[in-house]
């Protein structure tokens, strides 16, 4: 019984406050954010699913007649030569995980890191170096961008992530730029100065982590942004190469919304549509959650 | 210990280049307190960062001078040279303790971030270096306080983290930039406390900058009264206070709100404004507000000359020294 004393100083203690937890109990009071990050979990564990061969593995083999229609069997019917759509649409999700996870989190690993150090030295030759990169990326459509990478590239199938993370990582810039500018003039940063941190170091291990609530925001939000423009890219043939997704099945169903079947179009559109949803609704309320100008 | 000639910084501003810190020499003694005092914007923390080499440049520059720390000039280090004495040979605290930690590292982090960067310590090493340091500046339960964040922390306490950083390396001096002013009554006089003690404990120097000569009268051995970007006196503090050679220096002095006496009529206070250091007057910058003021102060700068009793006075009209 030695430690009781200790237990209850700990439990008559004021509670943890900071910007992490607060954040997480304003969140954990969003509904909408809730449902929305568990929808994402379930795509996340369909996509697990995949990846690990539990399901979906018999996308590419025809396993039934030429536009089937919907059955126990084949619960979104076959494509026009006679493969399961439920199949591809589920391991299209694995399509999506994989590339809205590299391109979010390579665009905000690269949109951090520039952003802090134009940031840090703004006024300064990086700040207008990094000022006119983006300001050269703005300036070109997204669509061209991707095709000129793609053909620069000789159709490798890795021109539509470079492709994303080259446009991407800008937004998230601006904003880590914005708010360095707004940190670097804090007492903190003064004070590791005076201890002999060289300005590298200020950078990444003083005022990175003070722009993470911007960061987690940023990914999600690229994260949604990968997926949506995956399928313009793919229906226009400059997105995945090989492999399913979602925008190639909807490319697919051109030819067959023409002849009036639907079901390739319809599922494609109907998982993208939730996860981006989902997404969204996450992100929204993570944004809420995180801003530290919301009372509360 | 500490010898500073001749310095002088200057900051381009869009009223045009100002001088904020002129010409200024001093010296400070090991294991010394030395307490620097002026008004707002007389220079005094811009004198403070151009010790570690931090005057934030641009706009700044230090123009001239030389800062010899044990017979090295500071200013002639590269950026490298400067970072391993910052922090280790010279060590900064801040006045706004509520700002000065950074809010989303633990104090353990920020602590042993310092000891690692300036000795050759493991993480563990390090910990237990930091946990004895807060224990040493009066934190209760430091293995416990060490994992906390700073906003957990009173201001009161998180000075004092501030302080156990600055002197976990031990250095050979300490610059305090009002390291009490944001702090209220009772805990600014338990942190000066601490300061003078943990002075003595590791025998450092202190240059203690304020605008309170009530807290310069409590701790400090010598002070150095600066006014708009000079310094116009020098003086041990028995003989600063029982006699001031300055004018400027008899109007701080007389200035310090005297609780106990009875009836203040009305608080003395110097007459007139701070000239805009972009715009000084030619002279003696405190001419104008002078009551000693004579023909030649307007025309030629007065220089800091010793006087009797180890002190130093810029002024054409000093005082006389009083005896006894
Ligand atoms: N970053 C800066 N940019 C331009 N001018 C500056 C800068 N920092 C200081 N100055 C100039 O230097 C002068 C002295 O400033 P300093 O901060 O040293 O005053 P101080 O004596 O510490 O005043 P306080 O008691 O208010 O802290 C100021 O009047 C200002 O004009
Ligand atoms: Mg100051």
């Amino acid at each position: 019984m030695a430690a009781a004393p200790e237990t209850i100083a700990r439990v008559a203690a004021p509670p943890h406050q900071g910007l992490w937890s607060k954040a997480f109990h304003k969140f954990c009071r969003d509904r909408a954010g809730l449902v929305g990050l568990w929808v994402v979990v379930l795509y996340a564990i369909v996509a697990l699913g995949v990846w690990l061969g539990l399901w979906a593995s018999d996308w590419a083999e025809v396993t039934g007649p030429k536009w089937g229609p919907v059955s126990a069997e084949h619960w979104f019917g076959t494509n026009l030569i006679g493969q399961d759509i439920f199949a591809r649409a589920l391991y299209s999700t694995r399509t999506a995980f994989e590339l809205g996870l590299v391109v979010a989190v390579l665009s905000t690993f690269v949109g951090a890191v520039l952003g802090a150090f134009a940031g840090f030295f703004s006024g300064g030759w990086i700040d207008e170096l990094v000022l006119w990169f983006m300001g050269v990326i703005d300036s070109i459509p997204f669509y061209l961008l991707v095709a000129a990478i793609a053909f620069s590239l000789g159709d490798s199938p890795y021109a539509m992530y470079i492709a994303m993370i080259a446009t991407f990582w800008v937004g998230t810039s601006r904003l880590v730029r914005g708010e360095v500018i707004k940190l670097k003039e804090l007492e903190f940063v003064e004070a590791a100065h005076a201890i002999g941190l060289s300005e590298v170091a200020i950078i990444f291990r003083h005022i990175l982590p003070n722009t993470f609530h911007i960061l987690l925001v940023q990914a999600t939000i690229t994260f949604v942004a990968a997926i949506k423009s995956e399928v313009i890219l793919s229906f226009l043939g400059i997105g995945i190469q090989d492999g399913m997704s979602w925008g190639l099945m909807i490319a697919e169903s051109t030819i067959e919304v023409l002849a009036g079947f639907f079901n390739n179009f319809i599922a494609a559109s109907l998982l993208m549509f939730g996860l981006v949803m989902a997404f969204n609704m996450f992100s929204d309320a993570l944004q809420d959650a995180l801003d530290p100008r919301s009372v509360r | 210990m500490l010898e500073v000639r001749d310095l002088a910084v200057e900051f381009d501003t869009e009223h045009g280049r100002v001088r904020a810190v002129n010409n200024v020499s001093f010296s400070v003694n090991a294991g010394e307190v030395v307490g620097l005092v002026g008004e707002s914007g007389c220079g005094k923390t811009v004198t403070g960062l151009s010790l570690l080499g931090l005057v934030p440049s641009p706009p700044g520059k230090v123009v001239h001078g030389e800062i010899l720390l044990d017979g090295d000039d500071l200013l002639k280090l590269d950026e490298a040279g400067m970072r391993r004495i910052r922090g280790s040979e010279v060590s900064m605290i801040f006045q706004e303790p509520m700002t000065a930690l950074n809010p989303v590292l633990t104090v353990g982090y920020q602590m042993t971030e310092v000891l690692r960067l300036h000795k050759s310590l493991s993480q563990q090493q390090a910990r237990h270096a930091a946990i004895d340091m807060l224990g040493i500046v009066g934190i209760p339960a430091p293995s416990k306080r060490i994992d906390e964040y700073p906003h957990e922390m009173s201001g009161g306490m998180r000075q004092r983290v501030m302080i156990a950083m600055a002197l976990s390396c031990g250095p050979k001096l300490l610059i305090a930039d009002e390291p009490t002013t944001a702090l209220d009554v009772t805990t600014q006089a338990q942190v000066l406390d601490e300061i003078v003690r943990l002075q003595h404990q590791f025998e450092m120097a202190v240059i203690l900058i304020t605008h309170d000569l009530g807290v310069v009268a409590q701790t400090c051995q010598r002070a150095l009264v600066m006014y708009c970007g000079q310094l116009v006196e020098a003086a041990p503090i028995n003989s600063l206070f029982a006699s001031p050679l300055h004018p400027y220096t008899q109007g701080l002095i007389g200035s310090i709100p005297r609780i106990r006496e009875h009836k203040i009529e009305r608080l003395p206070v110097i007459e007139g404004m701070v000239p805009d250091i972009a715009a000084l007057p030619d002279g003696c910058h405190f001419a104008d507000r002078c009551n000693r003021v004579q023909a030649d102060c307007h025309e030629r700068s007065p220089v800091l000359t010793p006087s009797a009793d180890a002190g130093a006075v810029a002024c054409w009209h000093p005082l006389e020294p009083q005896h006894d």
